[in-house]
């Protein structure tokens, strides 16, 4: 088993060149979507893993929901208004909705949701989230509930449209299996799931909007060979695959009986410098490593050219990214200056924990900076191990030897903060959270602060960039690359969607 | 002979128990907590942390595998932590796909494996005993996942004559099972091949040939009977393998299978599913070769187990 990557890796390059032939018949009005991994958990509030969220997408809703063009607009709630200082926001809710199990939807149910999140000892997976902002929510009549928030926080609507701001029913909720069987409001709901092999989603009748224009059910797979997801496209035994593995997409493009869906995505991949090592400590070094990486050629080699070379810390797609910077052009002689004048001149060592599916990363990285006397040693990590190395503290990383992290963050289209908080703030050292190399600045921090306080957009968007200069000034990454999401589609699929970062929308689907 | 049945009856809890022990304890080695890989890298450490006392996971590993031990002799294994769905149930659901794969494989392997191996042992050090013997070294050295893209990618998206995943046909056995049978497969023609080698070459085959017997009848009856004997031991042996096996090949094409649910397992660490398969496993692995043994002395008047 240890060698299977390696082989796979072969065997991407050498196999399939050929392309496909039949497709078998499906069963009709019934589409089938194979993503990348299983499911973790059928309860939208107990996992915040993108394909769980794809997944669960048909079944729940939010308050809010986000649009194909990507605008908020009403779900559950028909309308929301904050006060003056955007501290209290009162949702008026939608009437006539009933859960997939007859419960009806009203402010009590509302109210059961957000408690359930806010009450610590349930432990649910994505409670974090609200519990950074939220205070509580409390019924005002039976359609219409108002949220106290901790202070103003601009990415509140965003969030009610995620994974924890969806709405479960409280009755299903209460009988303690909802890690089995979703129960939502949504237009599709779940008629069965085995573990190991699939979700079968079926039309909700009693839907509150118009669900009649989609597919009659929806089949979930997966498979975590990426061959396999190109594989079961060809073949028609899947309608849609997410992600499309990038070394495929041609192959896929080439075939005129599938479609290859391309869009900007929202994760920003990264090595994180572990400001703590010796010799990572140093600001020159840090933007020594950053003028030796050559992200044009990352990108053509990791991702066949399906991503774009990272310029600040927010994805192309985010709110206030900034297109203009272009702090590190590949200059060597530059690097090496920067090497000399921090007392580096002969180079030195350090090491990168890498996960085994992105170690290619690494390996490109060590060649990179040899070119300037780093000698970069690769940990290559089953995600498990990584993950417990990635998230150690300062005193774990010095005695595991561990200066770098490869890694990516993706906060969708929910705002600047949640990419810039748990990445670069100071409250945000791992292990509580993902500031893996415990980067520190207080004019950093003091600026995010005012940020999430300031109501006004494009105030607040001037501050996001001036954000976004500080943390490429200070180089506490390296910054790589943003991914595009690639998913694709057989012949006579439509109106399927993506929300950036790889949540595919299917929901809306229809198959010819 | 009853004494040593007996033996065995007593042994097998002990080897449950011990090996119940050390799964128990080396998953729990492992690095990466369940609750960090269930919840997601976005999580928070807070919901990590009230993640991990929902699970029981804050409590000492004595005090886990007491729960464990107790709950299991009740026939309880617990629940998976990614379902939520109770360890028997999704064993019990998978366990007659992997059994039939199993199955299915080992007839093949046996089908053909046999056969060629005695094809290679007559023909000695000819041109069939050559290509046996290229086929069963590639059989054995060919890593089986590669094989099955390999064949996914050519007998279902090329040519479209078999389906690519899942169990939904007698004809959805046909490429997992040749996978699966290809390694047994080999070993058994091998064996075959040198056990029928020394068997040819004993007397009473001289002697039987030199009365006049026809050929087919000294190979088929006289000689293969002797030569099973090796066989079916390694046969017996060779279950763990193909439970291991199982692991990849049931992933490739996404069989329903226990080995699927173990990688899927192992990948969430999941551990009371972890823990369910590896008994359901090893009581298989036992059971089996118990059955192995107890073939051999049928076939064999003059093995005796004291």
């Amino acid at each position: 088993m240890p060698s299977l990557s390696i082989l796979r890796k072969s065997l991407l390059a050498s196999v399939f060149v050929g392309a496909a032939s039949l497709s078998a018949a499906a069963i009709a009005q019934e589409l089938t979507v194979m993503q990348s991994e299983a499911p973790r958990s059928m309860d939208p509030g107990d996992q915040s893993a993108t394909f769980t969220n794809a997944l669960l997408a048909p079944v729940y809703e939010g308050l809010v929901l986000r649009a194909p063009d990507l605008s908020l607009v009403p779900g559950l709630a028909t309308e929301w208004e904050p006060n003056a200082d955007g501290i209290e926001w009162t949702f008026t809710l939608r009437d006539g909705v009933v859960f997939h199990d007859g419960t009806p939807f009203d402010a009590d149910a509302v109210v059961y949701n957000f408690e359930r999140h806010l009450d610590t000892d349930r432990g649910l997976a994505a409670s974090g989230r609200l519990r950074t902002f939220l205070e509580g929510v409390e019924k005002v009549d039976d359609y219409t509930v108002k949220f106290t928030l901790q202070g103003p926080y601009p990415a509140f609507l965003n969030i009610l449209t995620t994974n924890a701001g969806q709405i479960v029913s409280p009755t299903a909720d209460a009988e303690g299996n909802l890690g089995a069987a979703s129960v939502g409001t949504g237009p599709f709901q779940m008629a069965e799931y085995r573990s190991g092999e699939f979700v079968l989603q079926e039309k909700f009748a009693d839907y509150w909007g118009d669900n009649s224009q989609s597919v009659e059910a929806i089949r979930w797979t997966w498979s975590s060979e990426p061959s396999v997801l190109s594989m079961a496209l060809q073949t028609g035994d899947a309608d849609v695959i997410n992600p499309v593995p990038p070394a495929f997409a041609q192959v896929i493009d080439a075939n005129p009986e599938l479609e290859l869906h391309v869009s900007d995505g929202s994760a920003v991949f990264w090595v994180a410098l572990n400001t703590e090592a010796e010799a990572l400590s140093d600001v020159r070094v840090r933007q020594a490593l950053n003028f030796a990486t050559d992200r044009d050629g990352i990108v053509n080699a990791i991702m066949s050219g399906y991503a774009t070379p990272a310029n600040s810390p927010l994805a192309t797609v985010s709110e206030g990214y900034n297109p203009d910077l272009d702090p590190y052009p590949l200059d060597l002689d530059r690097a090496r200056e920067l090497l000399e004048e921090a007392g580096y001149g002969d180079g030195f060592s350090m090491s990168v924990v890498v996960q085994e599916h992105e170690s290619r990363i690494g390996e490109v990285l060590q060649a990179m900076w040899a070119e300037i006397g780093v000698e970069l040693d690769v940990r290559r990590m089953e995600s498990g191990v990584w993950s417990a190395a990635a998230f150690g503290n300062v005193e774990q990383k010095a005695q595991e030897g561990v200066d770098s992290v490869i890694a990516s963050w993706s906060s969708g289209v929910n705002g600047p903060d949640l990419q810039f908080r748990p990445l670069y703030h100071s409250s945000s050292f791992a292990p509580g959270s993902a500031n893996l190399g415990f980067y520190h600045s207080e004019e950093f921090d003091s600026l995010l602060d005012e940020a999430a306080a300031t109501v006004d957009v494009d105030a607040r968007n001037a501050i996001y960039g001036q954000l976004q200069e500080i943390v490429n000034e200070d180089a506490p990454h390296v910054l790589l690359y943003v991914s595009r999401d690639l998913y694709a589609t057989r012949e006579g699929v439509e109106n399927v969607w993506m929300i950036p970062g790889g949540l595919v929308r299917v929901d809306t689907a229809t198959k010819r | 002979m009853q004494g040593y049945i007996l033996r065995k009856l007593i042994s097998l809890p002990l080897i449950l128990i011990g090996v119940s022990l050390l799964v128990f304890i080396s998953i729990r080695m492992l690095p990466g907590e369940p609750a960090r890989v269930m919840a997601g890298p976005e999580a928070t450490q807070e919901a990590v942390d009230a993640m991990t006392v929902r699970l029981g996971l804050h409590r000492s590993i004595p005090e886990q595998y007491a729960t464990f031990a107790i709950s299991a002799l009740q026939g309880d294994f617990g629940e998976s932590i990614r379902s939520r769905l109770p360890v028997w149930d999704e064993i019990a659901q998978r366990l007659p796909y992997t059994l039939a794969l199993a199955v299915t494989s080992y007839i093949l392997a046996i089908a053909v494996g046999v056969p060629a191996g005695m094809l290679a042992a007559i023909y000695r050090n000819r041109p069939p005993d050559y290509i046996v013997m290229v086929f069963a070294i590639a059989g054995a050295s060919i890593a089986n996942f590669w094989m099955a893209l390999l064949a996914m990618n050519y007998f279902s998206v090329h040519l479209g004559w078999l389906p690519l995943l899942g169990a939904n046909s007698w004809q959805s056995y046909i490429l997992p099972s040749v996978t699966l049978a290809v390694l047994p497969m080999a070993v058994i023609a091998r064996m075959t091949r040198s056990s029928m080698i020394e068997v040819l070459s004993q007397d009473y085959i001289r002697t039987a040939r030199a009365k006049g017997l026809p050929v087919s009848k000294v190979y088929w009856s006289h000689a293969l009977r002797n030569a099973l004997i090796p066989i079916v031991t390694i046969v017996g042996l060779n279950f763990g393998g193909l439970i291991g096996g199982a692991v990849v090949t049931e992933t490739v094409f996404n069989w329903p299978g226990i080995g699927r649910l173990m990688v899927d397992a192992v990948r969430y660490r999941d551990y009371p599913v972890i823990q369910g398969v590896t008994m359901v496993a090893v009581f298989g692995v036992v059971v089996i070769n118990f059955a192995a043994e107890m073939i051999i002395a049928a076939l064999n008047p003059r093995i005796r187990f004291d």
